[in-house]
Order: structure tokens, then C-alpha cells, then sequence
């Protein structure tokens, strides 16, 4: 018996008088304890002695307990997984083990537990028993699931504030956008209807009025356009259809679509015979477009833009190269995101989507963008790469 | 009303809408410059004070409350009546701080326009 308070009484008397012996004190103390099962099991995992902080655990007064193995107390999973075995056998290897995990009581109900097992041995190192402590740790684990659940609503809160926030940014940009080529409508066309009430509507006003009617239904439409297509690309799920597609050709025609706009020498491209990818043609022609598109509107008009095409054994790349304002550094990490302008950007028409339209884009065919300083650390250079596999 | 002609500066950084609006008030008879964003305003301001001063909120190179600040802080077209223009949500409120005399909400009519402006100029004068 590993609690036999005969066994040590001398030692006792000599050190500390008392009316009991000191393992007769550790027996009232365990006996004491409710909030943790204190008991030990026999080598072969048995029940040996039982404690109300056990009963409590538990459920098993110690006459229902005793003599029984102590396999009960795991759930049938871990009993087939050989659990209670593997722990006794580490207590005795080890001298000791700590587990957490689900535990079983009398009435089938379940705790979640942090347990003790350390072996007893006898000075010659015989193995007397297996010493359990075990702790219920269920209301501590719902408080620690409570506090990831807030933490959770939090992150979800906080996501929900930072999207309204971007609907805010999103909103009022698309205000000012939308709302200013409407107020040169209005203007325009009034300004055209007073000239003509009073008799002043010669041809010069009928025409610069009517250009800038025209010019703002233009921009309105083009404010609409790509509106429009955030919101079919956020639709688009998962990969473009790819169809093999000559990356050279499509070079070609946004460059001559470009070129009126641009002047004849202005956008210089530089390409082999052919580059093919497998991909979505409408959808690439637009990444071009945008690069080029930018690439223009942010460098002076006399200044040349640059296009690459590259040819390598198992990807295409674009290269868009202007000697423009550039890119600062605080724009380049927020490149690719909705909305986001440079603040050296001053006022180019538009949402800020080009290049998180052009992004999205790439992404879906597999490919990377990435953008920067031109090579002499002027102007902006982009550079697209796209896989040529056409899965 | 019997005074020499108005003076409007028109502070805009859209190109067409400055423009339109410039020619706006020369039609109305008044004398007009116009500046693309907050800086190219101050540089016409000096030496010449203007009447009425339409101001948009945002501008690149230098905004309308920038624009204030160093005006009011240069102390240079102090009479000057300030309509802001804008497509802003907080509008009332932004013209509020930039201590203007008034504002006006983009879109708008020719009308309104004109309206503010000669408001203005009867109760400055």
C-alpha cells in the first residue's frame, strides 16, 4: 500500500511531533482536496484509492471505482486508439506524463481534462503504482473558445468596418467622378441654349459646346464601362477559358488603336514573330490596353512608351516602359488595390480600377504582375508574365 | 448695378469644367482667369484681387484647404467672396472650415451659378 501511514511514522516523530504521522496528513489533505481527482492506479492500470475531488470529476463514489480499470474514464475513441495503455506505459518510462483531453464521467457526459500520471515507485525501483491527477479544465477551455469566438466577431467586425470604409472611399470617388462630366453637361448645354435665346449662338459656341457634351458622355460611359467590369470580373469565378492566343498580335492592335491618340512614333514595340499563351484574348487585350493606356496618361507627350514582348520556353512577358512621373513609394505597395492613386497621380480621370482590373486579370491566368521604376530609376516600367501552358 | 466690371477667379482642376465655367463669366461681362489647382490660384492673386473666387474642394498639387491656409495666411484677397464647388458628400461642412461664403453642389445649373455669384457681389457691396 503506497499511502500506508505506518510506513514512515519514525521519521515523523523525530522531525515533527504531531498526533499523526505525516502520510496520514497527506492522506486528509487528499481527501480535502475537491477540485482536483487525486487517486493512483495499480501497474496494470486498476484503481486503487479514490478522492472526493475524483467523486466530484468523476461521479464514481469510491466504492463503485476501486478495483475497476481506469480505461472508463476515456472515451470509447481513445480506448480503440489505445490511449490509456500508451499513457501508463509513459508514466513508467518517463517517471511521468501530462495529457489534455476529453475525459468521461459516470453519466456518460463528457469534461475536457489535464491530467498527471507519475509512477511510484519503491527505493529498489519497483513499480508500486501510477499517481493521477486529474483536473476538470472544461469551464477554463469554453472560456478560451469564448475569447476566440469574441476575437473572431471582432476580425469579422473589423472586416465589415474596413469594406464599408472602402465603400465609403469608392463612393465618394465615384461621385466626384461621375458628378463632374454631368455638371460640364449641364453647363455646356445650357451655355448652348442662352446663346441661342439671346441671339449669340454662332458656330464657334455650337461646336465647343457641343465637343464638350460629347467629350463628357464619353467620359461617363467610360466611368460606367469599367464599373461595370469590377463587377463582372468579382462575378468571374475561377480560371479564364484559354484559348491559344498570339500575345504580338494583340501588342499590335492596341498599339495601332493607340496610335492616333499618340502620335505615330511615340509607342515603340519590340517583339518576335509571334508569342502564344493560352488565355483569354478580350481579357489580355484589356491588360495590354490599361499598361499602355497608363503608360501614356502618366509621361509627357513627347516622352517614348515603350513595349516589350519577351519570348521563354515556358512563359510570355510584357514589359510597359514610360519615362513618366513614376511611381513613389508608398504607391507601389498599393498598386494592384481598388481604388488606390498615387498622390503624384494629380488629376487623371478615372476610378483608380485600371490596374486592379488589369491584376485580377493576370491572376486568373496564372500569371504575375509586377510594377516599378524604369531601369535608370525613371519613369514607370511594368512587367506582366504569363504562363504558356494552356490547361 | 453701378460698378466697374467683376473679377472672377475660377479655381478648377478639371480642364473642360474651368473652362466652361470661364467662359460662363465672360458671357456674364465679368473679367476671368482660371487655374487649374490651388498654387496656380495663389500665383493670380497676386497683384490682383478678384471679386468672387469659385473653388473646388479636391485638386491635385494643392487642394482648397491649402489653398485657404495660405491665402488667409498671406493675407492677400481678403474681400474676396469664396463659393466652393463640389461633388463631396460633407460639402456644407467643408465650405464651413474654409470659412467660404458660400457653396455649390456638383452637378449644377448655369443658373445657380450666376445666381450665387451676383448674391454675393450685392451683399458685399
Amino acid at each position: 500500500m503506497p499511502f500506508d501511514p505506518a510506513s514512515s511514522k519514525e521519521d515523523v516523530s523525530e522531525e515533527a511531533p504531531s498526533p499523526h504521522g505525516t502520510d496520514e496528513l497527506l492522506r486528509l489533505l487528499v481527501d480535502a482536496v475537491e477540485d482536483y481527482a487525486i487517486f493512483v492506479l495499480a501497474p496494470d492500470g486498476h484503481v486503487l484509492t479514490w478522492n472526493p475531488g475524483a467523486e466530484r470529476a468523476k461521479g464514481y463514489t469510491a466504492g463503485e471505482i476501486i478495483g475497476r480499470h481506469f480505461s472508463v474514464f476515456y472515451t470509447p475513441e481513445e480506448r480503440d486508439a489505445g490511449r490509456p495503455a500508451w499513457l501508463l506505459g509513459q508514466a513508467a518510462e518517463h517517471g511521468r506524463v501530462e495529457d489534455e483531453g476529453w475525459r468521461v464521467r459516470k453519466d456518460g457526459t463528457r469534461f475536457w481534462a489535464d491530467v498527471i500520471l507519475t509512477a511510484i515507485r519503491d527505493r529498489s525501483g519497483t513499480l508500486l503504482g501510477v499517481a493521477k491527477i486529474t483536473r476538470d479544465l472544461t469551464e477554463r477551455r469554453q472560456a478560451q473558445e469564448q475569447e476566440q469566438r469574441l476575437l473572431a466577431e471582432q476580425h469579422a467586425r473589423e472586416a465589415a468596418e474596413e469594406a464599408l470604409n472602402e465603400r465609403d472611399r469608392f463612393l465618394s470617388i465615384a461621385s466626384h467622378e461621375l458628378k463632374t462630366p454631368v455638371a460640364i453637361l449641364q453647363l455646356a448645354a445650357e451655355q448652348l441654349l442662352r446663346a441661342a435665346d439671346s441671339g449669340r449662338l454662332d458656330e464657334t459656341r455650337l461646336t465647343t459646346g457641343t465637343r464638350r457634351i460629347l467629350r463628357s458622355t464619353q467620359r461617363l460611359t467610360a466611368l460606367v464601362d469599367e464599373l461595370l467590369d469590377v463587377s463582372a470580373l468579382s462575378r468571374e469565378q475561377g480560371p479564364v477559358t484559354r484559348t491559344p492566343t498570339d500575345v504580338v498580335a494583340l501588342v499590335e492592335e492596341v498599339v495601332a488603336r493607340f496610335a492616333d491618340a499618340a502620335g505615330p512614333d511615340r509607342i515603340r514595340v519590340e517583339a518576335p514573330e509571334t508569342a502564344t499563351v493560352g488565355g483569354d484574348p478580350s481579357r489580355l487585350d484589356q491588360v495590354i490596353t490599361n499598361l499602355v493606356d497608363n503608360a501614356l496618361k502618366y509621361s509627357p507627350s513627347d516622352e517614348p512608351v515603350e513595349v516589350r514582348v519577351v519570348d521563354e520556353p515556358d512563359r510570355v512577358g510584357i514589359i510597359v516602359a514610360d519615362r513618366g512621373i513614376g511611381l513613389e513609394e508608398a504607391t507601389e505597395a498599393r498598386l494592384f488595390e481598388a481604388f488606390s492613386r498615387g498622390a503624384n497621380a494629380g488629376h487623371v480621370p478615372g476610378l483608380g480600377l485600371g490596374l486592379f482590373i488589369t491584376h485580377q486579370i493576370v491572376e486568373r491566368h496564372g500569371g504575375r504582375i509586377e510594377g516599378g521604376a524604369g531601369p535608370d530609376g525613371v519613369g514607370a516600367t511594368f512587367r506582366v508574365w504569363l504562363p504558356k501552358d494552356v490547361a | 448695378m453701378s460698378r466697374r466690371i467683376t473679377r472672377v477667379l475660377v479655381v478648377e482642376d478639371d480642364t473642360t469644367l474651368h473652362e466652361t465655367l470661364a467662359e460662363v463669366s465672360v458671357d456674364e461681362g465679368h473679367d476671368v482667369r482660371a487655374a487649374a489647382h490651388g498654387r496656380e490660384a495663389l500665383e493670380h492673386l497676386d497683384g490682383w484681387e478678384p471679386d468672387v473666387i469659385l473653388l473646388d474642394l479636391m485638386m491635385p498639387t494643392m487642394d482648397a484647404f491649402a489653398f485657404r491656409a495660405r491665402q488667409q495666411q498671406l493675407g492677400i484677397a481678403a474681400a474676396s467672396q469664396t463659393i466652393v464647388i463640389s461633388a463631396a458628400h460633407n460639402l456644407e461642412a467643408a465650405a464651413e472650415r474654409l470659412e467660404a461664403d458660400g457653396w455649390i453642389a456638383k452637378p449644377f445649373g448655369l443658373d445657380q451659378v450666376v445666381g450665387m455669384v451676383d448674391r454675393l457681389l450685392e451683399r458685399a457691396s
